[in-house]
């Protein structure tokens, strides 16, 4: 096995220099390393983004999930239509403001739309959890995998450490459209090793597996039940809850902090480089909200059953049925991690560099001297990303569960910059403060910080089952509102409705209507209630029990799991209708009417180094020359 | 890698160079083509290696159809980028065809058992690739196109009569 595994990866890294040094030969201008140009091959963001949407969850995290509560867990998976439904909203616009008014990164149109230095410094500390803690749990995850299947061979710091390089490489040769072409290609990769990897026992009829024995998880647990609407719990290390944390709302919040991962930074950047056309769209409706999620739902329960011993143990099963399915199931789970691990820290990278470095530290580097930059911070992110995943696991676990739920508290200023012109700068900052504060107080790190620096919590994390995303945005959106009400007006307002007007002018694809969208958002909210909200609690034994029947029927599926592929499945049609009908998974750049958000009288301007910016970078230069 | 307020008007793709476009063009559908290939290949060389190990004909034919939809995938790039199987693809394809049948041919004549358990699926699954390839061919192309592709005899020596309407006049 580990002859083989170390050339299936081999293999892979040589692939991904090839194309890297082939992208870096086609893109010879140096202005494009960071950025493609805005000139991304359509297929290439729809593969990504549905790789990235499947591995960034943590697939070895949530198969061990789904292993240890069953079906409640799995039940998350149709956050990823969620999810998709979160991306299709911002991309299309994010796009447009790339193309009509030059804000080519999140961080950059939320921080001009604004008018908000602190914006643009909330979204790149975002950018920085997920290139490095999040990053880094992924890829010390992939490096414990590739110890344990080498059997002690490679220790985990040494696969990390190649890992880690066999990632830098493509990223510093090619840039981002090499990086996203690879990741393209390992995501179509990554798909079919899981269809493999989950068809090929029941082919063979491997003795076990969910069909046979369900999922085998301790004893007490509800394995095929969600275990009620919420329950009145003080969270996970205060309280223990027998029968399983996902219930209805559990459900409902972890999907939500999936919107979070939609709304990363990173995956709107990569929606902003694209080219137009309907591509982006596609690959959320059909690779998104359909494949992923379908395989988050109906083929992770299947694996998850065969891995209650570890992914160790079941690679040697398969290994010896069939040596490539051994090889295939662990390829999968070091696959996924690295892809992952790799583009965030990839784009965080190029986005703290354009963003701050290029913008705020050496504001007058022409674009070769730019391309030095990046990849010199590739290089220093990897290195820092090699030494956190392989020196600092626990610190990078710890900090890795802030990412998701952090980025879901961008919702209401990416809701205020794609469509509603009445959310203020005031309201996004304060909102995002209670925002971030209640996320850090109901997870790892704001937990252990206060009860060793003070005194013990009363609660611990998930307080009442709820995922702190839930927490957090609740909160967000109460502060947003409330602040809205008394800062809607003024001089910034009129600053923000040019970019509105701009969309409304460079409005492409068909108008939905207003019934039409009423018929939208009701449907949608109906969906999400009996999906991932307290009606999900009805599929327990919707098809098992019927109410009106008054027997039991054997459908040979747990009724909750047909529960999940029937929304699942209307889900899809949801987001489809979302994308296409409303237009919003459409973009074009024909007869685009371009504008400047670069008025005078607002906080955020010109490309001028802050004073003691300048004056620190002087400090250093003067004393090398 | 420009600030915003200096980027307020993207290059506009469309309006690049057109060699630099399409080397760009070219760089996008090989790794589309790798995308295809790789899934595909990797999930048919597992099942060609099942076959081989003695668990049936159905699992070679579950390889062959891996091949088969590789191909197809292929050729529907092909024909959503408006481009055909290039110099390289077709030297690998053919090269790779070829193997395949002098390792059958001699597995067949050498390896004792060999023909009996596989020759015939083996063989099968050539013949259905063969003939996926001048399907394909054929609707691309159109039998008269298609069957110019391998006219190399006549291409071998151009006289300008050939260009002739009525002789030919194909180039």
């Amino acid at each position: 096995m580990t002859a083989l595994l170390v050339a299936a990866l081999s293999g892979l890294a040589i692939l991904a220099v090839y194309i890297a040094a082939l992208s870096a030969r086609v893109s010879a201008d140096a202005g494009s390393f960071s950025d493609a140009g805005g000139d991304l091959p359509g297929w290439a963001v729809m593969f990504a983004t549905a790789g990235i949407l499947l591995a960034g969850i943590d697939l070895p995290a949530h198969l061990a999930l789904i292993g240890t509560y069953g079906l409640q867990a799995s039940h998350i998976g149709i956050g990823l239509v969620l999810a998709a439904m979160g991306g299709l909203l911002f991309r299309g616009r994010l796009w447009l403001a790339a193309r009509i008014a030059g804000l080519g990164s999140p961080g950059e149109a939320l921080g001009l739309y604004y008018g908000s230095v602190a914006l643009r410094v909330v979204v790149l500390s975002l950018v920085v959890i997920f290139a490095l803690p999040f990053a880094a749990h992924l890829l010390s995850g992939a490096g414990g995998l590739l110890e344990t299947a080498t059997g002690g061979a490679l220790p985990r710091t040494a696969a990390i450490a190649v890992l880690a390089f066999a990632l830098f490489l493509p990223a510093v040769i090619g840039g981002w459209r090499a990086s996203v072409l690879v990741l393209a290609v390992q995501s179509a990769l990554l798909l079919a090793l899981i269809l493999f990897t989950v068809g090929f026992p029941e082919l063979i009829r491997l003795p076990g597996g969910f069909l046979s024995v369900g999922i085998a998880v301790p004893e007490g647990m509800a394995a095929d039940r969600i275990p009620g609407v919420f329950q009145y719990s003080a969270g996970i290390g205060k309280d223990h809850l027998p029968e399983g944390i996902f219930t209805t709302l559990g459900i409902a919040s972890a999907s939500l902090s999936l919107v979070g991962l939609a709304i990363s930074p990173g995956l709107l950047w990569l929606a902003q480089s694209a080219r137009p056309g309907r591509e982006g769209g596609f690959g959320l409706v059909w690779l998104g909200a359909g494949l992923s999620a379908g395989i988050l739902l109906l083929a992770a329960p299947f694996l998850a059953a065969r891995l209650s011993a570890g992914p160790g143990p079941y690679a040697e099963i398969l290994r010896a049925a069939e040596p490539l399915a051994g090889l295939a199931l662990i390829l999968l789970l070091i696959l996924a991690g690295q892809m992952a691990a790799g583009f965030f820290a990839t784009s965080g990278t190029l986005l703290v560099m354009r963003e701050l470095v290029c913008r705020f530290v050496l504001p007058g580097l022409d674009a070769k001297a730019q391309r030095l930059a990046a990849r010199i911070g590739l290089g220093f992110a990897f290195f820092a990303l090699a030494v956190l995943a392989g020196f600092a696991p626990l610190f990078s676990a710890l900090f890795a569960s802030l990412a998701l739920p952090l980025s879901l508290q961008l919702l209401p200023a990416l809701l205020g910059l794609c469509f509603v012109p009445w959310i203020s700068r005031g309201a996004v900052l304060a909102g995002l403060v209670f925002g971030a504060l209640l996320v850090f107080f109901t997870e790892p790190p704001g937990l252990i910080l206060f009860e060793a620096l003070f005194l013990d919590l009363p609660w611990g994390r998930w307080p009442l089952t709820i995922h702190s995303a839930a927490w957090g945005l609740a909160f967000n959106l109460a502060v947003v509102l409330l602040a809205s009400i008394f800062s809607k007006g003024g001089e910034e307002r009129a600053h923000r409705e040019r970019l509105h007007r701009a969309f409304a002018e460079n409005r492409r694809g068909p108008a939905i209507g207003r019934t039409g969208a009423t018929a939208l958002w009701s449907l949608t909210l109906i969906w999400a209630f009996l999906a991932v909200g307290p009606g999900a609690i009805l599929g327990n034994w919707f098809f098992t029990q019927p109410v009106f029947a008054g027997a039991e029927i054997l459908p040979g599926l747990p009724s909750l799991m047909i529960w999940q592929l029937l929304f699942w499945l209307i889900g899809v049609m949801l987001v489809w209708w979302l994308a296409g009908r409303s237009g919003l998974g459409v973009t074009s750049d024909a007869h685009l009417r371009r504008i400047s958000l670069t008025d005078p009288g607002l906080a955020m301007r010109g490309a001028r180094a802050p004073d003691w910016i300048a004056a620190g970078v002087a400090r250093v230069t003067g004393r090398l020359s | 890698m420009q600030p915003a307020t200096e980027r307020s008007d993207l290059p506009d793709p469309a309006a690049r160079p057109d060699p630099a476009r399409s080397h760009l063009m070219r760089l996008e559908r090989h790794a589309l083509v790798l995308a295809v290939w790789l899934p595909l290949g990797f999930l048919a060389l597992a099942l060609f290696h099942r076959g081989f190990a003695g668990f049936g004909a159905a699992w070679l034919a579950a390889g062959f159809g891996a091949v088969l939809a590789a191909f197809v995938l292929h050729v529907i790039v092909n024909a959503v980028l408006g481009t055909w199987f290039n110099g390289r693809e077709v030297a690998v394809g053919a090269g790779a065809f070829a193997l395949a049948v002098l390792a059958l041919a001699l597995f067949s004549l050498l390896s004792p058992g060999f023909a009996g358990s596989f020759f015939l699926p083996v063989a099968g699954g050539l013949i259905v690739l063969a003939a996926a390839v001048v399907i394909a061919m054929v609707t691309a192309f159109g039998p008269r196109g298609a069957f110019e592709r391998f006219d190399i005899i006549r291409d071998n020596n151009p006289r300008d009569g050939s260009r002739l309407p009525h002789r030919g006049g194909r180039r």
